[in-house]
């Protein structure tokens, strides 16, 4: 832009020069025609001069700053002075013109490119966001749906096809991927399910075969207590795989039967089988009748996995406390400090403690629920008031939203 | 009694076997599909133990098939899957109880026994160790005639006993008996302990000593 303005800016003035020149030749030819008949002619000052002298001169073409007083100022005028022998007198014949000045060229020049770019600039401006808004359109509402993509459903992405061959190719690659996954999560899934159904039986042989031994009549004490702590060593293993299971089910969706539930309920049952089975003592405080949409059997699983999870963490025997509201559950047991992870409370497999027996899948089975019905499971370390004196509890909450009346 | 074991995996049928041998029952044993529909064609049996998942076929078919002969056998099932449907199923088709892999065989003892009370397998509803007398219909316990008060644990504590009686029997499989799934939720059986400690004071006081610890952990319910 800036180059084809220099180009311009000295052809424009190289034109006008020649032009100039062509004129004032012009002129003073017919300057001469006026002065063969008119002999005492004087011309047109300051744009024609008629002089009469005795010696000859060269040709002269030249610049010149005459004062104009018409326009009240010093112009740069092109000059054509020539002397003459004409009728027998020798004149000398000058003629001027104005020269457009450079500086008006340049302003000219820069002005028309500006109001030139500015169009183009608004035009292409539109133009291009109309085009792109077109062309990446489809592209948009793909990664849209890219986004709310979930490996759990089993639907096709179903990507908007477009008129360009990359999108299409991104669509072709991104739909053939997605199939993968599904199939290898599928795999993944059934390859869990079938393991843990293909454990069952060994480890109902091991169970049988440590039974059929400690029954027979044969063994000694120490024996036993070798028996003990592999039968102790199954169990957490029959456990572990009973969890697995149970995971697995939720995620196929095999627990489908909702209903409406009481909390209330639910909570009171799990209280009354667990109070005897430990030596913690319950307080169930409700200020609502809550029905809630869930299955029954994934309900007790929720609950009791909650109050299993405070009863192993409890300090001590201490009362373990159970708030039912309208939109939330918490079970709170003591505890000494906040836990250091609590954001990898709901994997699996995570333990706070290294000392504690428990599977680590109790909470993300909890995780788990939740995630299939909305639920928002949360744990915070509050301190609370009791008795003038505070304690400090685990809070584990559970926050509803689509509580029933 | 005679009972008719129909499990693929050997290992397990064995135990079993040996298990329910015990009590001077007869055991038979077949290992497919093919060898237990024989066997139940030729032979009567007053319980069989059938695993589902046969490998030359599905249990639930020879079950299907014992149903259609009118046969009075009882039936448990045995099975891998512990899901609903499938009990459910099993108990429709006229399984008598479901118990899932794995189990205990002092459980699965029990649950023989207490299918096989039942009246129409002809069985005694009324079980009797030494002085004491368990009425299973009404759910209570008589020593010397005198009634004893249990709670239902401690009831359901001593049928187990008695229908285990002379066997070691672990705090774990106690715990399982009796709370089933609950039991999975603690890490510690300690707290059997209190309850087999009632119902052993409640006995004493009525003059049944019967409950034994065995090797320092486990219990044993035997006539000394």
């Amino acid at each position: 832009m800036f180059a084809s303005g220099v180009v311009l800016y000295f052809s424009i003035k190289m034109l006008l020069e020649s032009e100039i020149e062509e004129e004032l030749y012009s002129t003073k030819n017919r300057v001469e025609l006026i002065l063969k008949s008119d002999p005492e002619h004087q011309g047109i000052p300051p744009v024609i001069e008629v002089e009469k002298v005795t010696n000859l001169r060269r040709k002269v073409l030249n610049d010149t700053l005459i004062y104009d007083p018409l326009q009240d100022e010093i112009e740069l005028f092109r000059q054509l002075s020539e002397t003459k022998l004409i009728n027998g007198q020798q004149y000398r014949i000058t003629v001027r013109a104005m020269v457009i000045e450079s500086e008006n060229i340049l302003v000219a020049i820069v002005s028309t490119f500006l109001i030139i770019i500015l169009f183009a600039f608004i035009f292409l401006f539109y133009f291009n966001k109309n085009r792109n808004k077109k062309l990446w359109d489809p592209f948009f509402i793909n990664l849209d749906k890219i986004k709310s993509f979930s490996i759990k459903e089993m639907n096709q992405l179903d990507l908007r096809e477009s008129e360009i061959i990359e999108f299409d190719e991104l669509n072709k690659e991104l739909n053939s991927l997605t199939a993968k996954v599904h199939s290898d999560y599928q795999n993944l899934k059934q390859f869990t399910e079938d393991i843990s159904h293909e454990i069952q039986t060994p480890l109902a042989v091991m169970q049988a075969k440590i039974d059929t031994l400690v029954d027979g009549l044969h063994i000694n004490q120490e024996q036993y207590q070798q028996f003990s702590s592999l039968e102790n060593d199954l169990r957490k293993l029959k456990n572990l795989n009973k969890r697995l299971i149970l995971l697995a089910k939720i995620d196929n969706n095999q627990f489908v039967n909702d209903e409406l539930i009481s909390l209330n309920l639910i909570f009171e049952d799990a209280v009354q089988n667990l109070t005897e089975l430990t030596p913690a003592v319950f307080k169930l405080e409700s200020n609502t009748n809550n029905l809630l949409k869930i299955d029954r059997s994934l309900a007790v699983v929720l609950c009791d996995n909650l109050l299993s999870n405070a009863i192993k963490h409890n300090l001590e025997d201490n009362e373990i406390t159970i708030k039912i509201e309208v939109t939330k559950v918490q079970v709170l047991n003591r505890g000494i400090m906040p836990l250091k992870h609590p954001d990898q409370l709901f994997n699996r497999f995570y333990k706070e403690s290294r000392s504690r027996d428990s599977n680590g899948l109790g909470l993300s089975i909890v995780k788990k629920i939740c995630d299939q019905y909305g639920f928002l499971p949360s744990y915070s370390f509050v301190e609370l008031e009791f008795n003038t004196h505070k304690n400090r509890y685990h809070c584990f909450e559970i926050q509803f939203n689509n509580v029933k009346y | 009694m005679k009972f008719l074991i129909a499990e693929d995996e050997i290992e397990l049928q064995e135990s079993i076997a040996k298990y329910l041998s015990k009590e001077s029952n007869l055991c038979e044993v077949a290992s497919d599909y093919l060898e237990a529909s024989e066997k139940l064609e030729m032979y009567e049996y007053d319980l069989i133990i059938l695993d589902i998942n046969l490998v030359t076929g599905s249990g639930l078919d020879l079950l299907k098939a014992l149903k259609k002969q009118h046969k009075k056998c009882a039936v448990i099932i045995i099975s891998a899957n512990n899901s609903l449907e499938n009990k459910l199923e099993g108990l429709d088709i006229g399984a008598d109880d479901y118990i899932t892999k794995p189990f205990h065989l002092a459980e699965l003892n029990s649950r023989i026994k207490a299918v096989l009370r039942r009246g129409k397998f002809g069985g005694d509803t009324e079980l009797v160790f030494q002085e004491i007398r368990l009425d299973t219909i009404a759910r209570a316990a008589y020593v010397n005639e005198e009634p004893i008060v249990l709670t239902r644990k401690e009831y359901d504590l001593l049928l187990f006993f008695i229908t285990n009686q002379g066997r070691v029997l672990s705090k774990s499989i106690i715990a399982e008996h009796l709370w089933g799934d609950d039991s999975d939720m603690l890490d510690s059986f300690d707290f059997i302990y209190v309850h087999i400690n009632n119902l052993r004071k409640k006995l004493t006081s009525a003059g049944a000593k019967y409950i034994h610890t065995a090797y320092g952990s486990g219990y044993k319910f035997i006539v000394d």
